[in-house]
């Protein structure tokens, strides 16, 4: 489930003679449960006081769709911010892609093109920032506030500042999309459960394997928690760090695929600080941002919270003051019942 | 007397009419003030004379929607209209940079300035410099706080647009049904005041009650936010009758939220601003039903005004050389009765 420095998977089950290292993994397993506990606790809230609409099918799979998008770029910084980064950039890349998959196919083109043209740039973008950090020694913070504003310029700059529309690209319609038209991999079902969701529960389960059952996954988590004692055990610690924002961008790359096959096409405004929730979905999952200690399952649980929590308050339909108020308090606390520094 | 028949004349007394109505049901501290002359409006200018050339500039937000982009292209074209012009546009990517590039161009001496703001009072203060360094302002859209920052002001009437948005879902449900309002950026005076309009004129128009505002959220002018926040209310409301949105660019977002989920049939939509697109859906009936027009004409108006306040000339039909201080451009209800009547005015 997770992973610390220099702690394989079979680290969890030896006995706890390892001392601060045990203790420390088992406190991240805690804020795993913590966590699962919070969205249980919202997703009852839900039940208790929307009792009609809350806790049904339908919308399970609107809140998980609508996740599906931050939730992609969430894993993506998962690899960040476990080796001690931070990718500010990944809303504006999401808009940037999808425009760029949109001037790809106006007037004339298929999914399989604008999708290849969303990822291909998208990674691109992340590429530019991963040389910056690994290669030009530029801090992440800097690099990536570099690259989100470059994007969003180049979003703009596209399409002269227009939306591109999407809807007809392989027979794309409303209610029922032809398969692998763009629309049906935003609003396309298989077995009653749409594409996007598939693609996000895809993404997750390929983060957790790569992150805990890969040597490469022990690199990222390495390089996070001491860098120059990575360094002297031969792991490659720039090809590492570059391939965490390659990877952030290829991921914004998909999102901006989810988005625009819901939205029906693709507008240069979108994105816009859709990295402060992935960012805050890592960090209440349990990763930290100093590096060296990296979830997915907890990124995946911090992901359905905001989630949750966004459905639940536009369904009470509270006021934005006090929507941020709530949303806030709801975060401090999450973050406050798992810390295992916490002497409560 | 025989100057009052032309009807420029006329429009320019509606315009001023209306405006001075429009303030009267607003909370503006101005007040009707539309026909009272600008004190200052002949300070500036000195570059000007009787028909020299005259510099303009104009500083206006980033133009990344679509309606501010329409303003930046009407200002441009109406000052391509006159050769006696040089114009310069200059684009800010936030307030503080706007205010930084107007303190430049105060050095630069133009003849006059024309500021969209992209916050009202905090640009207020250079405003003031540039007046009081002899350079009229023309005010366009968002206010500024103090009166002695602008010599003259040109804005839309964001409370009319819920007025006529609420007499339009009023009319078209018979005071009976379920609304829902995507508002846009919460907390500035533009969607305060689409929103203030809007409840109050439901009351006027349907005094004994009927209509249901079931959810009011921000959809923060973006598609994507719109989209979203439209899915969501889609989940908790199981009857929703018409949907009142603050924008026609967000509106789309919110439209295939609507369609996404096969509601189409079941509401109606109105937008504000005037775009292409929401024309287009108006024209092939359905979901969209009408927009509120904003028009970004008013843009071109003020170029206009800073050229004639400039060149010292007054108004036409006007006794010169007074300027009004503030005009308030009317907003206009689009449906499919009378959108080829507006189709001119829309932007994308």
């Amino acid at each position: 489930m997770t992973t610390s420095p220099a702690s394989g998977p079979g680290t969890a089950a030896a006995p706890p003679s390892g001392g601060g290292r045990a203790r420390r993994l088992s406190g991240v397993r805690l804020q795993e449960y913590a966590l699962v506990l919070v969205v249980i606790a919202l997703f009852v809230a839900g039940s208790i006081l929307k009792p009609d609409s809350f806790p049904t099918w339908d919308n399970v799979r609107n809140m998980l769709t609508q996740a599906s998008v931050v939730g992609v770029l969430a894993i993506g910084m998962t690899f960040v911010i476990a080796t001690a980064g931070i990718d500010l950039s990944v809303g504006s890349m999401v808009a940037a892609a999808g425009m760029f998959g949109g001037v790809l196919v106006d007037p004339e083109g298929s999914t399989l093109l604008f999708v290849f043209g969303a990822l291909a740039f998208a990674t691109a973008l992340g590429s530019i920032n991963a040389i910056a950090v690994a290669y030009g020694r530029v801090v992440p913070f800097i690099a990536t506030l570099a690259m989100f504003s470059i994007a969003r310029g180049i979003a703009l700059l596209l399409n002269d500042k227009l939306p591109v529309g999407l809807l007809e690209l392989n027979g794309g319609s409303f209610g029922d999309p032809a398969p692998f038209s763009l629309m049906w991999f935003g609003t396309g079902r298989i077995l009653g459960i749409p594409v996007s969701v598939y693609v996000f529960l895809g993404v997750v389960v390929a983060g957790w394997l790569v992150l805990n059952r890969t040597r490469y996954g022990r690199y990222v988590v390495a390089v996070g928690g001491n860098r120059e004692a990575a360094r002297i055990a031969g792991v490659p610690v720039r090809r590492t760090i570059l391939s965490v924002y390659v990877l952030s961008g290829l991921l914004a790359g998909v999102a901006a695929v989810l988005l625009c096959a819901r939205l029906g096409s693709a507008s240069p405004v979108s994105g816009n600080l859709y990295e402060l929730d992935a960012i805050g979905a890592v960090v209440i999952g349990g990763t930290s941002l100093a590096g060296g200690r990296a979830t997915i399952v907890g990124t995946f649980l911090g992901v359905l919270t905001f989630a949750l929590i966004f459905s639940l308050m536009t369904q009470l339909d509270l006021s934005t003051e006090v929507q941020q108020v709530v949303k806030g308090a709801i975060v401090l606390g999450a973050v406050l019942i798992q810390r295992p520094e916490a002497r409560l | 007397m025989s100057m009052m028949r032309l009807p420029a004349a006329l429009a320019v007394a509606a315009l001023l009419a209306v405006g001075a109505a429009a303030c009267g049901g607003d909370s503006d501290d101005d007040g009707a003030t539309a026909t009272q002359a600008a004190a200052g409006a002949t300070t500036g200018g000195e570059g000007g004379g009787a028909g020299g050339p005259v510099s303009i500039v104009a500083s206006v937000p980033p133009t990344d929607h679509g309606w501010l982009g329409a303003i930046s292209k009407n200002a441009q074209a109406a000052a391509d209209e006159f050769d006696d012009v040089d114009f310069r546009l200059l684009e800010a990517a936030d307030a503080d940079s706007q205010a930084q590039q107007i303190e430049q161009v105060i050095s630069d001496r133009p003849d006059a300035l024309v500021v969209l703001p992209q916050d009202g009072a905090a640009l207020t203060p250079v405003a003031q410099r540039a007046e009081a360094a002899g350079i009229p302002v023309v005010n366009v859209d968002r206010l500024f706080t103090a009166p002695d920052a602008a010599t003259a002001t040109i804005l839309g009437d964001n409370y009319q647009i819920g007025v006529l948005a609420a007499d339009y879902i009023a009319r078209r449900l018979d005071c009976r049904g379920n609304v829902v309002e995507i508002q846009g950026l919460a907390g500035i005076s533009v969607t305060e005041e689409r929103t203030r309009g809007f409840v109050d004129e439901l009351r006027k128009a349907c005094p004994d009650g009927g209509i249901d505002i079931v959810a009011r959220q921000p959809g923060d002018f973006n598609p994507d936010t719109g989209l979203r926040v439209m899915e969501t209310i889609l989940q908790a409301q199981d009857r929703i009758d018409a949907v009142y949105t603050h924008d026609d660019d967000m509106a789309q977002g919110v439209v295939q939220a609507i369609r996404n989920a096969g509601r189409d049939d079941e509401m109606f939509l109105t937008g504000v601003g005037g775009s292409q697109d929401a024309m287009e859906q108006i024209k092939e009936g359905g979901l969209y039903e009408a927009t509120f027009l904003y028009n970004p004409n008013m843009a071109a108006s003020a170029v206009n005004m800073a050229r004639l306040i400039a060149l010292g000339e007054g108004f036409p039909e006007l006794v010169p050389p007074e300027v009004p201080r503030q005009i308030i451009v009317p907003a206009a209800t689009v449906t499919s009765e009378n959108v080829e009547q507006y189709e001119q005015y829309a932007f994308n």
